[in-house]
């Protein structure tokens, strides 16, 4: 059983070859630009708003470029949490209601309570390890569907933190080395972009390189098939809730270095929505057809930089919620239309 | 066969024909899958058909449901309407009165016997005005009872018992006014019924044939229910109709020696002796219980293939579940090499030395949306895991190898699993399986669905792991593939060992002989 025989007749051995080595030349044209088209798509948005007279002399000042990067720090963060559960096949509803929850936390506990900045931090990291946890439990071992339960765990949250705040923002108090964390540059970048691109950096590394992060796009392909391999599903499906709670809890961090209060307005329900349509957008670029890391980032950044132009231009607020909108819908049946084709060739 | 009997006579075999099926064929590509069937199915009288599996029954009844056309040149005539076979339309069928109750019987489980009825019938008018229940009860309860279901029209259906909910089904298919609907199919309604209830239902079926006039096609496995319920029994074989038999001829070893392509009655098997044997074995069970299974015993030696050869419901597949952790054992005991091992789970089966190729390769074997590399490597990642990442080019290397040394056809290893044929993935699943080196291989279907040379390659496949000393057992309802492959078969009928083919003895005939003999026989 060792050595390299074949147990099939020469001449009719299969051929091994290269990846894309029999990929006619059309094929691997399309699916380049499958790949790179959203990448190639935000690129030449940059460009036009760089290049239109309208914008030519806002866009490209390195204010504007530094709000953008700095103000989608944290729906980059939620983003990256909902991608977890996402690629095992399942939901997570909470993490915007969380990410709220941890911002109320860390802004209560060191304005309020002055527990000082690492506790503050802790505690409100803490809060999304923790619904983590509760989204596990649910999800695992009482057996909820995840949609449902995240559904639930996220709008009871949203209900206790205004049991907790009565509906106002915690504003005076927050210690200057929070929120200067959120103001100040490092080497001309916003620091708080850096601590995104570090997490963005261990969730790539995670999900690509290690053995755990491609089982879980085992389990998401086939949950059945991952079962009958010997791979430990439920708890592959727990690890990501927990993962996707403590990154929300992060997010919850950012929002009070970035906007200096502890608002319950802020973040909810439709940063879960940006977050859940960056990763569908994100999953038809880069590795077409699967939920990937480089892909959401771009997502984001194509939204961003898009809406920032169009505002700049003089467009109305509600140019927002369209485009995203519009942009997830298009992408996504596009990439569905390619899917269906690579799956008959 | 006596066709164009017009006239109304106390025999069966007499009474005017009103469903005539006449040289029909169907081919998928160079392959057929009926040839050239005809057959005559009379007013009120039970027609039998019976097959092994890939005979042509469900080609046949798709064909006759509308489902699928024919081969241009047949055609099929329902109580005097006349349509080519290869225009045969769902709506024709409906319209000239043949109705079907399928294996799975297409029934809501959680919504009324009042509901189930009354969806298929349609609500009796149109619009937004409210559904009048008192009228649709008080409708359904003589169509229930005509079936011989007494359970209130409100109840859930899926609160009634396995004989109940067919009837039900029946009942559905049958409820319009009287005559509309001419001949009912079954297809193996008793598949899943235990003896008793198998009866009570068989009654009801005969009774309509008897006393409402319909004629009733019954596909069964079961052929000791087919001797007693049918008038008629036609035997398909390959695609192709070998006899109709009637009256005295219908007799179980008849039915035996036709569906196996032996001519007349078969040899009564005698059990293989496996008696003094020196090796340990590398998997024995001792009464396994669970499920159908009741006390499963038997020993598996080194580089022998076991073949399990059972009908559906016949304990087949959940044997290798319960052996791979995925079904429960409520009493037994298992032993690996000569070492006692608990399965609770495929972890622990994993570890006993099991590797499993399930039955639903689509459902359970593949990631199709996954490259054939992943699907290879699915999850021994651990083993190309070193810090700081798993190691792509050593995983690469392990995969063009077990491509070639499975002979999987495969553009590269990057190529989407679900877009590979259906022989190729499951080789790639087999791959996977062996790569674990398992000391027991659990093989369910291995073959279905896969052309003849990928089939060779796979019987090929197991035949190399086990001569490297492991053991494999093969669940298989094709006894031409398993007494192909086999060193040993035992039959399972209802959850037991009935008997045992040994080296020498495996014949595709003794195997029928074996499955489809009835336990109260064995008894004897």
């Amino acid at each position: 059983m060792t050595t390299e025989v074949t147990l099939v007749d020469e001449g009719r051995t299969a051929d091994v070859q290269p990846p894309d080595a029999g990929v006619p030349s059309r094929r691997r044209v399309s699916l380049f630009l499958e790949r790179y088209s959203l990448l190639l798509l935000t690129a030449a948005i940059i460009v036009f708003f760089c290049l239109d007279p309208a914008t030519s002399s806002t866009f490209p000042a390195a204010r504007n470029i530094k709000n953008v990067l700095g103000d989608e720090s944290v729906l980059i963060v939620v983003t990256l949490a909902v991608l977890f559960p996402l690629i095992c096949g399942e939901f997570d509803f909470s993490v915007g209601a969380t990410a709220t929850a941890s911002q109320i936390a860390v802004a209560s506990a060191s304005a309020e309570h002055s527990l000082g900045v690492p506790l503050s931090v802790v505690i409100g990291v803490g809060v999304g390890v923790a619904v983590g946890a509760v989204n596990t439990i649910l999800v695992t071992r009482v057996g909820i569907s995840g949609i449902i339960a995240t559904l639930g765990v996220g709008t009871l949250l949203a209900g206790l933190v205004m049991l907790y705040t009565d509906g106002r923002a915690i504003v005076g108090g927050i210690p200057t080395s929070i929120t200067d964390f959120g103001a100040n540059d490092v080497l001309g970048v916003p620091a708080i972009t850096i601590c995104t691109v570090g997490f963005g950096m261990l969730v790539l590394y995670a999900l690509t390189f290690t053995p755990s992060g491609r089982y879980l796009y085992a389990v998401g392909s086939n949950r059945k098939a991952a079962r009958l391999v010997g791979l430990k599903v439920e708890r592959l499906i727990g690890g990501s809730f927990m993962l996707s709670g403590t990154l929300a809890g992060v997010a919850g961090v950012l929002l009070v270095a970035r906007n200096g209060v502890g608002d319950p307005q802020i973040g909810g329900t439709s940063l879960t929505l940006e977050a859940l349509s960056a990763a569908f957008l994100g999953a038809t670029a880069i590795r077409p057809g699967r939920f990937n890391v480089v892909g959401a980032v771009v997502a984001v950044f194509f939204i961003a930089f898009s809406v920032s132009g169009l505002s700049l231009a003089g467009a109305k607020g509600w140019v927002s919620d369209v485009f995203n909108g519009t942009a997830l819908i298009v992408a996504v049946a596009v990439s569905t239309y390619f899917a269906r084709r690579r799956m008959q060739a | 066969m006596n066709d164009n009997a017009t006239t109304a006579g106390d025999s069966p075999r007499e009474r005017e024909a009103v469903l005539t099926i006449s040289g029909v064929s169907k081919h998928h590509g160079p392959t057929a899958a009926l040839r050239d069937v005809s057959l005559t199915v009379r007013r009120g009288s039970v027609h039998g058909l019976i097959g092994g599996n890939g005979a042509g029954k469900s080609s046949l009844v798709k064909i006759l449901a509308g489902v699928s056309q024919a081969d241009s040149g047949g055609s099929i005539e329902v109580d005097g309407r006349r349509v080519d076979a290869d225009r045969i339309s769902s709506g024709w069928s409906a319209a000239a009165g043949l109705r079907f109750v399928h294996q799975d019987l297409g029934v809501f489980d959680d919504m009324t016997l009042a509901e189930n009825l009354a969806i298929a019938r349609g609500y009796d008018h149109p619009g937004v005005r409210p559904i009048r229940w008192r009228d649709i009860r008080s409708r359904v309860v003589p169509v229930l009872e005509r079936f011989g279901v007494t359970a209130h029209p409100d109840r859930s259906l899926g609160d009634l018992s396995a004989p109940d909910r067919t009837l039900v089904a029946i009942a559905r298919a049958l409820q319009e006014e009287e005559q509309s609907g001419k001949v009912l199919v079954l297809d193996e309604p008793t598949a899943c019924l235990p003896a008793a209830e198998a009866d009570r239902l068989l009654a009801t079926v005969r009774r309509l044939a008897d006393d409402d006039g319909y004629a009733i096609v019954l596909i069964s496995h079961r052929l000791d229910e087919v001797a007693r319920t049918a008038d008629t029994v036609s035997v398909l074989r390959d695609g192709a109709l070998v006899r109709t038999l009637g009256g005295g001829e219908i007799t179980e070893p008849a039915m035996v020696g036709l569906l196996a392509g032996a001519s007349g009655e078969a040899s009564s098997p005698e059990p293989y002796s496996a008696a003094d044997r020196a090796d340990t074995p590398v998997l024995r069970v001792d009464g396994l219980c669970g499920g159908q299974l009741s006390d499963v015993s038997f020993d598996v030696m080194p580089g022998e293939v076991l073949g399990i050869a059972g009908l559906l419901g016949s304990g087949r597949s959940r044997l290798l579940r319960s052996l791979y952790g995925l079904a429960p054992l409520t009493a037994g005991e298992i032993h690996v090499d000569g070492r006692p091992v608990r399965i609770d789970g495929v972890p622990a089966a994993i570890r006993a030395g099991f590797a499993y190729v399930p039955e639903d390769r689509a459902g359970e074997g593949v990631f199709a949306d996954m490259p054939l590399g992943d699907n290879l490597t699915a999850n021994r990642l651990n083993r190309y895991w070193a810090w700081p990442a798993v190691k792509g080019r050593a995983e690469a290397r392990d995969v063009a190898r077990m491509i070639s040394r499975y002979v999987i056809r495969a553009r590269s290893g990057a190529q989407p699993m679900g877009t590979l044929s259906g022989g190729n993935q499951q080789k790639a699943v087999m791959a996977h399986a062996l790569e674990g080196a398992p000391r027991v291989l659990l093989l369910d279907e291995p073959s279905q669905g896969v052309d003849v040379s990928a089939r060779a390659e796979i019987h090929r496949i197991v035949r190399t792991a086990v001569d490297a000393g492991a053991a494999a057992i093969v669940v298989s309802s094709d006894f031409e593939e398993l007494s192909a492959i086999s060193d040993r078969v035992l039959a399972l009928n209802k959850g037991r060992v009935t008997g045992e083919l040994g080296p020498g003895d495996i014949a595709a005939a003794r195997l029928h002989q074996l499955a489809f003999r009835s336990v109260k026989e064995e008894k004897v």
